[in-house]
């Protein structure tokens, strides 16, 4: 008796460890194969055969076959119903091509999902990834960005935000897809009855704090609630004309070094860090959803989120949403918004035809008719200037009808992407760096440095850069930097 | 060989396969990517010998992730412990509704740890959370339970602990049912009370059980995930990342450094067998095997 019940206590013991070891682990060796694979000489040749040669070079030979296209994406639910219902009628439209979507989770799954698929094989044709990824992206050398593909000129038909910010010095590297930004939802309700009237479209902090004094003399609880992700202090950062990292932002060269422990970035965080520290605001942590409860409760008269959740907040709050810009630091000019949301890459098969049909599918997703359906169906921005100018009757009528949606695509067309002397406004084409996803999880951590550690906002930013400095110099490595 | 041998091998591949497959070979590809940088995309590698494991010994913020691994783990004994007392106290032959008492003691543990996470989320939410509410009822300002450093290990370690909880009593139980009758009736006729029986027959006879619920939770707890991932997400700051969040957040959340999150994937490894066998060599004497 003795013996057995040690002996199953040890069995315990290290089936629990090994399959820790085995859960861990597995994943890690997902991406040593891929390693791996990418090793392989046989990859290069591909990759520049791929950007001498002209796409399309040879026409579809044998148009009875149909080439298959695999799509991955990362819209779930209704998102995805109508990527679904895009792709259906892209199929249905011709018979030379056919399109697989396949959802893979979130963007991070669908990011480990292309890695694994490097060595595995399988690899889709064309990846949805987000917007911060874009430097990652060309660094898997295994894209084949759209410029290749695009003639002159057709860049010019997308409105300028999503097209500079997935732009190099070559052109468009990817095709926006499911584009959003930063917006102010209110309860109109509370605005009334405090007496305040609907924000001016650039308002500055000290505005906002009284708007928030009025409110809460009022007997709102709260002024505002967001989460303490890195999203709103990029983009109000932006908005108030500063830079989040060292080479004009990552863009004329690659991001060594984070700038945005300097000038407007502490500004724009002490704003930030007050609103909660000052009981303007509650202190979530870093949520995408919390807040949603605060504010359709109303314990809170306005709330930050993406432009993408409009239908969500209109059709969810048992009172009236209006939609507002976001503020700027009080010593700067309004700038406007970095876009935000994800794009469509296309990868390099090694087999133009294929590449080639990838691609027919990509520019289908970007036609006016397309892009209206995704636009009403998601609330994500339509990415076409034509559009703007002279919507068809559908989309006027669904503007009329859905006046927040035209808050958002107005805050978007009217940022300033070029300086008045004509050169880029780096701030709002928004940072680029390889490891950009990990930078924004230092800025969470900074919040809570400073909401619940004691640092000022400059110390906490200062470390904050200091860690951001050690991933980049990590990063870049790798490429020489 | 012989046919015997022959054929006793033939029986031990399949299970062989699957294990060399799904843990041996991931185990000995982590190795060599713990010695290694890894470029985000895998296509890259820098061999960097035992850099990894050097920074991350000078690291202060893998020290932390040790701290809150610790930390949680003490949370579960202590949870440990309550699960032992309930489940005392449902043995006592209990009327008709013990089973009723049983069942709902073992409902978390059929809940995923997702599930959890996300009900557990909105009682703890500081502005419209259950947790505060009930609290204020007694005139008690609750705290903001998941995004304060000072209470967020708290909050995630009682997730933790609630959820473990019906396991734990169910496999007490099932070692106080192993206890002879007829040690407590030898007892009550020598005068023994209620405690004195709880200290001197059921505690000392349950120790296998014990000892066998301190290494279970031991190691659950230090592998604990799901509950950070949905409460916190590590945070505020990097108050409840634990070294299992880590070496996850490091390898697949945002811009992944594969090389770095294998070197913590292996001292996490080595971490918990330490533990066990200290566990063994510590506290296997003390116990009694019936």
């Amino acid at each position: 008796m003795r013996r057995i019940s040690r002996l199953i206590a040890l069995l315990a013991v290290f089936a629990l460890v090994a399959a820790a070891c085995g859960a861990g682990d597995g994943d890690d060796a997902a991406a040593g194969d891929t390693t791996a694979a990418t090793e392989a000489p046989d990859q290069a040749p591909d990759e520049t055969t791929a950007e001498t040669e002209p796409p399309a070079e040879e026409p579809a030979e044998e148009p009875a076959e149909r080439i298959t296209v695999q799509f991955w994406h990362a819209m779930a639910d209704d998102l995805g119903a109508v990527v679904d219902q895009l792709v259906d009628a892209y199929n249905s439209s011709q018979d030379a091509v056919e399109v697989v979507a396949t959802f893979q989770g979130s963007y991070d799954d669908t990011y480990n999902a292309l890695i694994a698929s490097f060595d595995a094989g399988g690899e889709p044709n064309i990846v949805q990834n987000f917007d911060l990824a874009a430097q990652t992206m060309i660094d898997t050398g295994k894209l084949a960005p759209a410029y290749q593909y695009m003639s002159p000129g057709d860049a010019d038909a997308f409105l300028a935000a999503p097209r500079d910010y997935y732009s190099d010095e070559n052109g468009m590297v990817a095709l926006a897809f499911n584009s959003s930004t930063p917006i102010v939802y209110y309860n109109a309700g509370m605005f009334e009855s405090a007496g305040l009237d609907a924000p001016a479209e650039d308002w500055t902090f000290d505005e906002f704090l009284a708007t928030c004094e009025t409110l809460q003399a009022s007997g709102v609880q709260f002024c505002a609630t967001f989460g303490t992700v890195g999203w709103y202090f990029e983009q109000i950062l932006a908005n108030s004309g500063g830079l989040y990292f060292d080479n004009d932002n990552g863009r004329t060269g690659r991001a060594t070094e984070a700038v945005f422990n300097t000038g407007q970035g502490v500004e724009v965080f002490d704003f930030l860090t007050g609103l909660i520290a000052n009981g303007q605001a509650p202190n979530l942590g870093s949520t995408w959803t919390d807040t949603d409860s605060v504010f359709f409760a109303g314990e809170a008269a306005m709330i930050f989120d993406s432009t993408s959740g409009a239908r969500g907040f209109q059709d969810n709050a048992d009172f009236e949403v209006q939609t507002a810009f976001i503020p700027h630091s009080n010593s700067s000019e309004r700038n406007g918004v970095v876009i935000g949301g994800a794009a469509l890459w296309l990868m390099d098969s090694g087999d133009e035809a294929i590449n080639a049909a990838a691609w027919d599918f990509m520019s289908f997703m970007t036609q006016a008719e397309q892009q209206v359906v995704w636009h009403t169906g998601t609330g994500y921005f339509p990415v076409l200037g034509s559009l703007q100018d002279s919507p068809p009757a559908d989309l006027a009528s669904f503007w009329e009808e859905n006046p927040n949606f035209v808050t958002a695509i107005n805050q978007l067309a009217t940022t300033k992407t070029i300086n008045d002397d004509g050169s880029p406004n780096y701030a709002v084409l928004g940072g680029r760096a390889g490891p950009f996803p990990e930078i924004r999880r230092i800025i969470v951590e900074a919040y809570s440095a400073v909401l619940d550690g004691g640092s000022t906002p400059q110390e906490a930013l200062d470390e904050a850069a200091g860690k951001a400095n050690q991933t980049l110099s990590d990063y870049n490595e790798f490429f020489g930097g | 060989m012989s046919r015997q041998n022959t054929s006793a091998y033939l029986y031990i591949l399949p299970t062989f396969a699957v294990l060399g497959l799904f843990v041996y070979f991931p185990i000995i590809a982590s190795a060599r990517l713990s010695l290694n940088r890894v470029a985000p995309f895998g296509n890259q590698e820098i061999w960097v010998g035992l850099g990894n494991y050097t920074r991350l010994l000078q690291d202060p913020e893998f020290w932390d992730t040790i701290r809150v691994s610790v930390l949680m783990t003490a949370g579960t004994i202590v949870g440990v412990g309550v699960a032992v007392g309930i489940a005392i106290l449902l043995s006592v032959p209990m009327r008709r509704l013990s089973w009723l008492h049983r069942s709902l003691i073992f409902v978390p543990v059929v809940i995923s740890s997702a599930i959890a996470g996300v009900l557990f989320r909105l009682l703890y939410n500081p502005v419209v959370g259950f947790f505060n509410y009930w609290l204020s009822l007694v005139g008690i300002d609750g705290p903001n339970w998941l995004n304060s450093r000072s209470w967020a290990l708290t909050a995630v370690t009682i997730t933790v602990v609630w959820r473990q909880i019906g396991f734990n009593v169910i496999i007490a139980l099932a070692g106080l049912q192993q206890i002879d009758e007829q040690l407590y009736e030898a007892a009550k006729v020598d005068g023994a009370g209620v405690i004195a029986r709880v200290r001197k027959i059921t505690l000392p006879l349950l120790t296998p059980t014990l000892f066998f619920l301190l290494i279970v939770n031991v190691i659950i707890s230090l592998q604990t995930f799901g509950e950070i991932n949905i409460l916190t997400d590590g945070g505020p700051g990097r108050a409840t990342t634990n070294l299992v969040y880590s070496v996850f957040v490091d390898a697949f959340v945002g811009t992944s450094f594969r090389g770095f999150a294998s070197a913590q994937a292996f001292l996490l490894a080595i971490l918990i067998v330490v533990i066990s066998f200290v566990q063994f060599r510590g506290l296997g004497k003390r116990v009694h095997y019936g």
